[in-house]
């Protein structure tokens, strides 16, 4: 092969769509500010189901954002993907100029729960009324590819697409496929997830996990690390990013903002919480060596944080097995317990935070906990200065896949190091 | 005019249905006047084109023939949808 300079893949724009508002202004003000929108479980028909509290998107007008076309065929997930995906066009500068080919553009997206809201009304119909009153598009707009499809058809991006169907975990790893578009030739990708699972009928598809927080208290329901740790709050909403190889990405003028430096993901299987912990120990190790960081080098973690205690221990004691000593001291921080768990968009909502924080030289903390009975450092109460460099996003999902991300601040190599081909 | 108001599809009904079924905006004007043209022009796929022949079904309640979707433009479609409820009136 040439020797020339290896392909990196880069994070030049960012767009999201979340309980505590849309776009990236106001989500990064919310979460620097430790602020929650968890709150009782509003929409229509949910009345009755035992889960109390979620993070709902609101003042989400799709009417306002996405044409008449693409509306009627598709589910709120896709909504809210095909709505962050031109704010993370829009934060990238990333315009239709920009693109020599359109197949040098893809799309990467990752769903666990699909368009739930949509199929409830056609499968309504079709049990109400009868088949013929079951429109086409059913056939595609609760399926998890049709977010992919849906961006592409609408942006006209024909470069590499795929969908990651892999758990909540999957939200990174859709990252990684976007990471291996990149650096195999693609010039631009853009990637994510986004959710909406609190429809009635997705809702009762969820009570069956053990995992799932039923307290009714929007301060108390979502508290990992914590003695009083009872489960998780689902959340809707997620993020797209805009994702370039660094000099393509310097040749239009736009600047790295992070490096996606590595990622690995293993499997423990499903609710085997204890067991989590060698899962994440070897993701996260396998995902430093790939992007050639020693464990020092991680400013901050974003934690999964479940919220069920034997995960929780899990997750601090994988912490200690693959970064040593540092766990002690290492900033871990995890800002979903203000917003919930919006199962695949999750991770990369943290991802987005990740950007933000080394941006901002600024951690920001996990609202609602206090009084951690775990040995991390859990940043809690007020975000933390501090110059960030590295970090290190993880996520579990409830059916057993484990995964780590790490990120570098703009397009820096790893320190003192060689930056190694990944 | 009125007495087949029942029994026939006009242009009218149809950006109707299209806009319905399938969140096409096109002018009824406009649909008339290039009535010959290919539905991608107004943007209409083939499943928003599947839909509409389901909800004309259902208004009608009758069957439109199995190859309703080999109509390639809009002229085609009604004189194919009318002929068949001419005869079924």
């Amino acid at each position: 092969m040439s020797r020339q300079r290896p392909r990196r893949a880069v994070v030049t724009g960012l767009g999201v769509v979340t309980p505590h508002g849309i776009g990236t202004d106001v989500f990064w003000k919310t979460v620097k500010e430790g602020g929650s929108s968890l709150a009782p479980v509003g929409k229509e028909g949910c009345d009755h189901l035992p889960l109390r509290i979620a993070g709902e998107v609101r003042d989400f007008d799709a009417d306002a954002l996405i044409e008449g076309t693409f509306l009627v065929q598709t589910d709120r997930f896709t909504h809210f993907a095909m709505a962050a995906t031109q704010l993370a066009l829009d934060d990238a500068g990333f315009g239709r100029a920009d693109i020599d080919s359109p197949y040098s553009v893809g799309v990467f997206t990752a769903a666990g729960s699909g368009g739930g809201e949509f199929g409830q009304r056609e499968l309504q119909k079709l049990w109400g009324q009868g088949p013929r009153h079951v429109g086409p598009y059913q056939s595609i707009a609760w399926f998890y590819a049709a977010s992919t499809g849906q961006i592409s058809i609408r942006n006209g991006f024909k470069g590499p697409c795929g969908v990651v169907a892999g758990d909540e975990a999957g939200g990174l790893d859709a990252l990684a496929h976007a990471a291996h578009a990149v650096r195999r030739g693609t010039d631009a990708v853009v990637v994510g997830a986004t959710e909406a699972p609190l429809a009635p009928y997705s809702i009762v598809c969820q009570l069956g996990y053990p995992e799932l927080s039923r307290n009714d208290d929007p301060q108390r329901a979502y508290r990992p690390f914590t003695t009083a740790a009872c489960g998780f709050v689902p959340a809707e909403g997620g993020a797209m990013l805009v994702v370039e190889e660094e000099r393509a990405a310097r040749e239009r003028g736009a600047d790295p903002r992070a490096t996606l430096a590595g990622h690995a993901a293993t499997f423990t299987g499903a609710s085997r919480w204890a067991d989590s912990r060698s899962g994440l120990a070897r993701a996260i190790s396998t995902a430093l060596t790939e992007a050639d960081c020693r464990p020092e080098d991680v400013d901050i973690v974003f934690a999964d944080a479940l919220g069920v205690p034997e995960a929780d221990e899990a997750e601090a004691l994988a912490l200690t097995d693959a970064l040593g000593p540092h766990a002690r001291r290492v900033p871990v921080t995890a800002p979903k317990t203000g917003m919930g768990r919006a199962y695949c968009a999750a991770p990369v909502l943290d991802v987005a935070t990740a950007v933000l924080a080394m941006e901002h030289g600024t951690i920001p903390p996990t609202p609602n906990v206090f009084d951690i009975c775990h040995h991390v450092d859990l940043v809690v109460g007020r975000a933390r200065a501090a110059e960030l460099r590295t970090a290190l996003v993880l996520s579990r999902g409830l059916m057993g896949f484990n995964s780590a991300l790490v990120l570098r601040q703009g397009s820096v190599p790893p320190p003192e190091r060689r930056s190694a081909s990944v | 005019m009125t007495d087949q108001v029942d029994h026939q599809v006009t242009i009218d009904d149809l950006a109707e249905l299209m806009k319905r079924t399938a969140g096409v905006s096109v002018d009824p004007l406009i649909l008339e006047e290039e009535s010959g043209s290919g539905w991608d022009t107004f943007g209409l796929d083939s499943l928003g084109l599947l839909g509409i022949v389901a909800e004309l079904e259902k208004r009608h309640g009758m069957g439109l023939p199995e190859q309703m979707e080999r109509c390639k433009t809009p002229a085609d479609f009604l004189a194919v949808v009318n002929g068949v409820l001419m005869k079924g009136a």
